[in-house]
């Protein structure tokens, strides 16, 4: 058989298979929901036991740094520590123990988060020479536990001052003229990993704020340190004068939080700088969830008890891994309660309402595996860290929190 | 065209047949005859309509083959309901068949066929309640897909001058999977199950000439199916788990973060016995009236597999009857080479454990055109009826099935030389 023939023939053979696949549709036929397998279930679960408490506040992760007053709360200094190596160039501070470096002078810079300046105090500078490898702990130090003590005298003193380089946007800068001598410290041969921390402060008590970006601020000028120094060629040849930068890695204002009040106490509470957070016990004892069922959804459901507007306000939730005293409100020098990080949820109130969705550990509860001593709530960085919100106790007749699972089942 | 190209041809039509709930019962439902020109006349496969004396569905009759043939045969079929504008197209491959009759005594032949149809796909109305203030809305869907296969071997011998036998084997093999989902707010819940399938099937075929003179000629059949070895399979049963992206499979974006495949060893899930009877009445004229009986029975042990609904086909009576008029290769007028076939059956299926039964009811119709001196033959089957269990839900059901034999001269006495 003459061979493009047969092919011919194959290849009409083969498009009137395609064609008639597909000319087929294939719809579902409806039927009743009668003795066919999956089912959709519902449980609801009472928040039996709430409590809030407090604990110094956390600012370690904020996008900003506090100095003065504002609303009560008392911001009493800021301690910033810097890189080990330099900005692009990645120079660590041993580079200056060569003696053909000359270090000519040091500026640290705060970059002021107002393009204004309307009063311009004085702030002052310390340093940790005797700290040695570290200083404080952004995500732990606070004012009960740091010990202002161990820093030196000021070093240097500074003031808010605009910079025009750039012709369309106008800075401000707290900008402190450092002694060359302070990079000794920071080079100290004998220290490998040297804390190279500052604590800035206001010179004097003042009864207004004064706020400026930190180290956690996308987009913005942390604080840094500018070292100038020569570098000499040979004994008659020295290259002009450059610069390394050396930003911040870690930043934490220390402020001193208002008194609590009634509502805090008597409400479920979470706000960052009054250092509240909630603990609440979901009475799921006996609950056995089928092995092979799935939950769509066990959302932790508080209703938001003041009369405000709020949006983007976002709540952080997890399993605390020990008991919870519930008796009553308490302020504590140490977060008291460890949370499971496995199981953690970050949920944002809409509609007045916080659904925090704990399925995953609703399961493992469910299933036998894991024992539930409670859930705790805390503020997210993301929020404004001098707001506090309160929800409805499981005192409130019409509010109470509860848990409302779904799930499906095989 | 050579066999060859027929073949391939053949292979690379797709295979997807007809849904129907009742697929969804067990291994769904079995078929009872795999050729177009079985299916014409609403036959099992026992009496003869592809040629007078044979049906290529029964192996007792194959010596009356006058050419080696290889044939195979597609369907399509829709399936609607009664009071509703919901229809659903499928289409595939039923048989696929080479048979080499031998001395106009003896006969081989192999086939791959469909034996049970597990293609479903349905769903439930959306429901909507209201838990504590949040509104739900859910559904339910569910698909299965693939089935049973049969690899068969079979061969025929005379008895005496005016009976035959055929033995065959069914070699069951294939897979299948369904899934299961909840709809929730349009998030799909779905679960997998796949489950692979073996066993083997005998079959003992008996044909005889019981009446023959110039005006009449009575010819009955007879089959026993018997199970060899029951079929076993391994079910592969998916957890649960939220397809986030609707993309029908488990992947990262999914929930829950890790998903459990167990897999279960289950034997003797299917064991199928029957027993067929049919009795064909041929005139003078090539006109053939027929009428056919099967009892059919699935003596499995093991509980339901798993399918999706927790009920399974246990047994299954077939009554049919019709006429068939062959045509005559050697007559001049193409009219006169047309074989035309009409039929009417009542099948009845019985659910093991709640007792229901399916009843399916339909008439057919088909006609088949003979070309060439080998014996090809083209085969058209159109087939319409109704099934519904216990009178609460009905399909209409709808097939169209094509064959096509082609015939060629293998082992046969060949006439000499003068």
């Amino acid at each position: 058989m003459n061979f493009f023939l047969l092919k011919n023939r194959i290849i009409v053979f083969c498009l009137i298979g395609l064609i008639t696949f597909f000319s087929c549709e294939e719809a579902a036929i409806p039927v009743k929901d009668d003795g066919i397998p999956m089912k959709l279930d519902t449980i609801s679960f009472p928040v039996i036991k709430a409590m809030s408490y407090q604990v110094p506040p956390e600012m370690g992760r904020t996008d900003l740094l506090y100095f003065g007053n504002k609303d009560g709360y008392n911001f009493s200094y800021n301690l910033i520590k810097l890189d080990s190596s330099s900005v692009t160039a990645g120079t660590p501070f041993s580079f200056y123990n060569d003696s053909l470096i000359i270090v000519d002078s040091l500026k640290f810079s705060l970059r002021f988060d107002s393009d204004s300046i309307e009063n311009n105090p004085e702030f002052q500078l310390r340093y940790f020479p005797d700290g040695g490898d570290s200083v404080f702990n952004e995500l732990e130090s606070n004012y009960i536990n740091f010990d202002k003590s161990i820093a030196s005298t000021f070093i240097s003193t500074g003031q808010l001052e605009s910079d025009t380089t750039d012709t369309n946007q106008t800075k401000v800068f707290l900008n402190f003229l450092l002694d060359s001598s302070i990079v000794n410290a920071f080079r100290d041969t004998n220290i490998t990993d040297f804390n190279r921390s500052f604590l800035v402060e206001l010179k004097n008590e003042e009864s207004e704020s004064f706020i400026f970006h930190s180290s956690d601020k996308v987009g913005a000028d942390g604080p840094q340190l500018k070292v100038y120094y020569r570098q000499f060629v040979s004994d008659s040849v020295v290259l002009d004068t450059t610069f390394r930068t050396y930003a911040a890695i870690e930043d934490l204002s220390i402020i001193i939080p208002p008194p609590i009040s009634t509502d805090d106490s008597s409400y479920l509470s979470v706000g960052t700088a009054m250092g509240l957070k909630s603990i609440v016990l979901v009475d799921m004892v006996d609950w056995i969830l089928d092995p092979r069922a799935i939950i769509s959804s066990a959302e932790l459901i508080f209703n938001f008890a003041l009369d405000d507007t709020l949006q983007n306000y976002t709540v952080i939730s997890y399993p605390i891994i020990n008991e919870g005293d519930f008796l009553q409100f308490s302020s504590f020098d140490k977060d008291p309660y460890d949370e499971d990080f496995n199981y953690y949820t970050s949920t944002s109130i809409v509609e007045d309402k916080l659904k925090i969705n704990h399925r995953k550990i609703a399961t493992e509860i469910g299933h036998q595996k894991y024992n539930n001593y409670g859930f705790k709530l805390e503020p997210s960085i993301s929020n404004d860290p001098f707001r506090t919100m309160l929800f409805y106790s499981i005192d409130s007749p019409d509010y109470f929190p509860v848990m409302r699972v779904i799930y499906v089942l095989p | 065209m050579s066999y060859r190209n027929i073949f391939i041809s053949l292979l690379l039509l797709n295979y997807i047949h007809a849904q129907s709930v009742f697929n969804a019962y067990g291994l769904g439902l079995s078929k009872s005859g795999h050729y177009t020109a079985t299916s014409g006349a609403g036959s099992i496969g026992l009496v003869p309509t592809f040629h007078p004396g044979v049906s290529l569905d029964n192996p007792a009759t194959w010596p009356g083959l006058k050419f080696t043939y290889i044939s195979g045969s597609y369907n399509s079929r829709s399936v609607g309901l009664d009071n509703k504008n919901d229809i659903t197209y499928g289409n595939g491959l039923d048989k696929i068949q080479f048979v080499i009759p031998i001395q106009d005594r003896y006969a081989i032949g192999v086939s791959l066929k469909l034996v049970n149809n597990h293609n479903s796909y349905f769903k439930t109305d959306s429901s909507t309640f209201d838990f504590q203030g949040k509104n739900l809305i859910t559904n339910k869907e569910f698909r299965s897909g693939g089935g049973l296969l049969a690899g068969s071997f079979g061969v025929s011998f005379p008895m005496n001058e005016k009976m035959g036998l055929g033995f065959s084997v069914d070699r069951l093999f294939g897979s299948s999977r369904d899934e299961h989902s909840l709809v929730l707010n349009d998030i799909h819940y779905r679960m997998f199950n796949i489950r692979t399938y073996s066993g083997t099937v005998m079959n003992l075929n008996f044909a005889g000439n019981f009446y023959n003179d110039n005006d009449l000629i009575v010819l009955a059949f007879a089959r026993i199916s018997m199970t060899g070895k029951p079929v076993s399979g391994t079910l592969y049963q998916f957890d649960l788990f939220e397809d986030r992206n609707d993309n029908y499979t488990y992947d990262p974006d999914d929930y829950p973060a890790t998903v459990n495949v167990d897999t279960i060893e289950v034997s003797d899930i299917y064991a199928p016995n029957s027993f067929s009877f049919g009795l064909n009445a041929g005139f003078r004229n090539d006109l053939n009236i027929f009428g056919e009986f099967q009892i059919w029975s699935d003596e499995a042990s093991s509980a339901n597999y798993e399918s999706i609904y927790t009920d399974q086909i246990g047994s299954k009576t077939h009554f049919g009857g019709g006429i068939v008029k062959f045509g005559n290769i050697g007559a001049r007028a193409w009219q006169d080479k047309l074989t035309f076939r009409l039929g009417a059956f009542k099948e009845s299926y019985g659910l093991k454990y709640s007792g229901k039964t399916i009843n399916e009811n339909g008439i057919t119709m088909g006609i088949g055109f003979k070309f060439a001196v080998t014996g090809n033959q083209l085969d058209f089957s159109y087939r319409t009826g109704s099934r519904s269990i216990n009178g609460d839900y009905k399909e209409l059901v709808k097939g169209f099935n094509i064959g096509l034999s082609l015939g060629d001269v293998w082992f046969l006495r060949r006439r000499e030389k003068q």
